[in-house]
């Protein structure tokens, strides 16, 4: 057992490495960078091939192509260059490409990009959002494989911090299950059979295989998708029986959360908090079930207010729900700013605790 | 227990690798650690910081410090942004080569080490970081002295290993300057006593 | 009525290539695409590639031959096909990696995509169906129009002062140091097809033999994009776009000889 001290991007590399990736490809972009520095070194030597592409959008259609293959690739990037993903991950979506997107996010949390997507069609991406570097290494693993299972693109939502920050860690490949064979692979073996495949999001067919044409595929697509909401969101939540007050926040947010909820309950508030793992398929009724007989429900995210609106939808009692994140960048635009800070977060929760209207509950 | 170190300087003193070496010592030593670095763009003149958290256990911290024990500075230039989060009575050590403005941290206990000028006198500018570092272990017993320089050795670089005899003159010269222990990080029967001069 | 005056319905040749499934297309009289995928088909077989391709093609009318062809097959986002293609290929190296594109796929859209995967060598065909025209949506302007050449988003034709130039991109492609082969033909006369499946042929020699990145043009018939009749289509176009794409091999690896 050899611990070594990895910055969180050489980490998430070795992770995709043991799940066997074999094709990485990126364009620079701050904090996602150190990851294509990390695969240019290293994949080249476990028989894979990295490629600095000339932009974003090639970057992910190369990965395609190489998913296509049957080989397990993945790309990534950051705010205006996952923009830039947009079209291509929708596209690997009604292909039903297994796909791992790194989604090394800059300082504001972007939690519509990574789950709302602004590609074209029903789709969805299965989004894992870590709160440290080890469970970036174990989310990393986990979407290779979920990617496989389910023959979809996946997204990580790292960040900077996750991205920069050492911690000493070793990289173990975990087992994660049995997957179906690859039959739909692309190898050139089919061509001149009479039988050869196809992948094309209007799933014609061919003449001697006629496919279920655009109606049909997409519906059902459309069902996948429902069927992986319902077995595979993933939550983390300490809210005991009597928690009267639920902190929600996701990502390398959550330890900040969870500090303060230890403190402010020395105090002797019923405090509570609660983090989808994974942000799709947002786990609605673990939230549900957590947020019965809460006085209040804070989100704390940085940004405007975005994943706000799932935690609404599915909270007990939506007029509880508040709002105390905010827009919160460094200087340098790449990393969150003075709002990811526990004095900050302490005073947001007090106040909105205090401007509760008194009904003989614990203060 | 929980011991944070905050470094800053300005981009080309070498404050990555002095924070990343000594992290690395550390988990060697057996201890856990997380180090955050803080850097923009550019790959010299900017600012430069880190925060290193060094425990005997999983870590309560978090990636950003308050209240922090320590600092190693190799300049004033941005220590404003580290000091707000040193706690009263940290324990600063400053590169006064180049460190020449008071110390704005109440109850500060501050080393003054002459790190560029010591590192100027053995013939190896660049090494003026591993001078501070060695001084700074030196005086805290973070890790040990022949800990810090297995570190440093681990992390050269293949193609930089005519540095490794400079570096490790650099970090001696550093932990000689200093009253060993003068601010010890851990209780005192729990230092590690291998190699510490 | 087609220039053989064959009725429709009554196919041309009497044998279809192997590695096509169906020979039911839906595209215009007079189209040129047919004549052009048949070369490619051709190429492959006789190259013994049959078992051991794979096609990568874009959107437009030519999308229909990726569909009626028993080549294992990946439609991709439009201008995209190259980057595609690249990571196919560098997980597939001993197999034959074909793109399809148009010229408002390539040249137009991705532009960028091709130029990148010259320059870094690619060992993959890239293939470009050139008859000036985004035929699929309509009849619209590409960065391969020709001057005074009449579409939908050109009335009057394109005239240089608000509709800029038209593209050489196998000239630009020739200047690349990854490109190995790089060639245009055409399929409107029956000496150029015949010269144009050699082209076809040499590219995917030079791509199995690693010289690098190949590319070959091939000036189609688009009547119905044009607005001319669809008997005229091979003669207008010699008239209008082989003055702007001249017709041979730009490129050859240094050990081999012309067509």
């Amino acid at each position: 057992m050899t611990r070594r001290l990895l910055q969180g991007s050489e980490a998430v590399a070795d992770a995709a490495i043991v799940s066997g990736c074999r094709f990485f490809s990126g364009y620079p972009m701050l904090p996602f960078t150190e990851l294509l520095e990390h695969m240019a070194k290293k994949l080249p030597s476990a028989g894979g091939v990295c490629i600095n592409a000339e932009s974003e959008i090639e970057a992910i259609n190369m990965a395609l192509g190489a998913a296509a293959t049957g080989a397990r690739a993945a790309t990534g990037s950051c705010g205006q260059g996952l923009a830039l993903m947009q079209e291509a991950i929708a596209e690997a979506a009604l292909n039903e490409l297994p796909l791992v997107v790194f989604n090394m996010a800059r300082g504001q949390q972007d939690y519509f990009q990574a789950t709302r997507g602004g590609g074209w069609g029903d789709y969805r991406t299965i989004t894992l959002a870590p709160r440290d570097v080890e469970e970036a290494v174990a989310h990393t693993q986990l979407l290779f494989h979920l990617a496989d299972l389910h023959r979809t693109p996946v997204l990580l939502y790292g960040d900077y911090v996750v991205a920069h920050t050492s911690v000493g860690i070793e990289v173990n490949r975990l087992e994660l299950g049995p997957l179906p064979e690859k039959d739909w692979a692309l190898d050139g073996t089919m061509s001149g059979t009479g039988r050869a495949r196809q992948i094309w999001t209007w799933a014609r067919g061919k003449p001697n295989t006629p496919g279920p044409g655009p109606d049909r595929a997409w519906k059902s697509i459309a069902e996948k998708y429902e069927e992986i909401a319902r077995r595979e969101a993933r939550f983390e939540a300490d809210a005991p029986e009597g928690t009267e007050v639920l902190v929600v926040s996701f990502g390398t947010t959550a330890p900040f959360v969870d500090r303060v909820v230890q403190e402010l309950r020395t105090e002797g508030m019923r405090l509570g908090s609660f983090r989808p793992v994974t942000l799709w398929p947002f786990p609605g009724d673990a939230l549900a079930e957590a947020t019965k007989g809460c006085r209040l429900v804070l989100v704390y995210e940085l940004n405007a207010g975005q994943m706000v609106d799932d935690v609404r939808i599915h909270a007990a009692d939506r007029s509880a729900v508040r709002f105390i994140g905010g827009v919160s960048q460094d200087n340098s635009g790449m990393r969150q700013g003075d709002l990811l800070a526990v004095d900050a977060l302490r005073d947001r929760v007090r106040q909105a605790i205090a401007e509760l209207a008194p009904s003989g509950g614990s203060s | 227990m929980e011991r944070e170190v905050l470094f800053t300087g300005v981009g080309g003193q070498g404050v990555q690798i002095a924070a990343r070496t000594l992290a690395t010592a550390a988990l060697d030593e057996g201890r856990e650690v997380m180090l955050v670095p803080r850097y923009g763009g550019g790959m010299r003149g900017g600012m430069t910081n880190a925060e290193l958290t060094v425990g005997d256990g999983p870590l309560r911290a978090l990636p950003v410090a308050s209240d922090c024990w320590s600092a190693y500075a190799m300049d004033h230039a941005y220590f404003p942004t580290i000091a707000p989060h040193l706690r009263p009575g940290a324990v600063v050590v400053v590169n006064s080569s180049l460190f020449d403005v008071p110390v704005d941290v109440e109850g500060a206990a501050v080393f003054e080490v002459p790190a560029s000028g010591l590192a100027d006198e053995v013939g190896n500018p660049m090494t003026a970081g591993f001078v501070l570092l060695g001084a700074y272990v030196a005086l805290t017993g973070l890790v040990s002295v022949d800990g810090l320089v297995a570190a440093m050795r681990q992390l050269v670089p293949p193609y930089r290993t005519q540095h490794l005899a400079a570096n490790e003159q650099a970090i001696g010269v550093g932990a000689a300057a200093v009253t060993p222990l003068a601010a010890p990080a851990w209780p005192l029967n729990a230092v590690t006593t291998a190699g510490t001069p | 009525m087609s220039a053989t005056g064959s009725a429709r319905g009554e196919p041309v040749a009497a044998f279809k290539p192997d590695l096509l499934q169906s020979s039911e297309h839906e595209l215009c009289p007079g189209c040129g695409h047919p004549v052009a995928w048949r070369l490619v088909l051709e190429a492959i077989a006789d190259l013994e590639l049959s078992h051991r391709t794979v096609l990568v093609a874009g959107h437009g009318c030519y999308t229909q031959m990726m569909k009626l062809s028993d080549l294992d097959s990946l439609q991709c986002l439009h201008g995209r096909a190259p980057a595609v293609a690249t990571g196919v290929k560098r997980m597939l190296p001993e197999t034959a990696v074909v793109t399809l594109q148009g010229d408002g796929d390539m040249v137009s859209e991705g532009l960028h995509e091709v130029l990148h995967a010259g320059a870094r060598g690619e060992r993959v065909t890239a293939l470009l169906f050139n008859n000036g025209v985004f035929g699929d949506t309509g009849g619209h302007l590409t960065a391969t129009t020709v001057l005074g050449q009449r579409t939908k988003t050109s009335l009057e034709g394109r005239d240089p002062e608000v509709h800029g130039y038209p593209i050489d991109v196998a000239r630009l492609l020739a200047q690349l140091d990854g490109t190995a082969y790089v060639a245009r033909g055409a399929v409107n006369t029956a000496g150029l097809v015949a010269r144009t499946g050699r082209m076809i042929r040499r590219a995917l020699e030079f791509q199995m033999a690693g010289a690098g990145f190949t590319f070959v043009e091939v000036l189609t018939m688009c009547p119905t994009g044009w607005f001319v009749p669809t008997a005229d289509g091979p003669d207008y176009l010699e008239e209008s776009m082989m003055s702007t794409f001249g017709i041979g091999e730009l490129k050859v690896p240094e050990t081999s000889s012309d067509v």
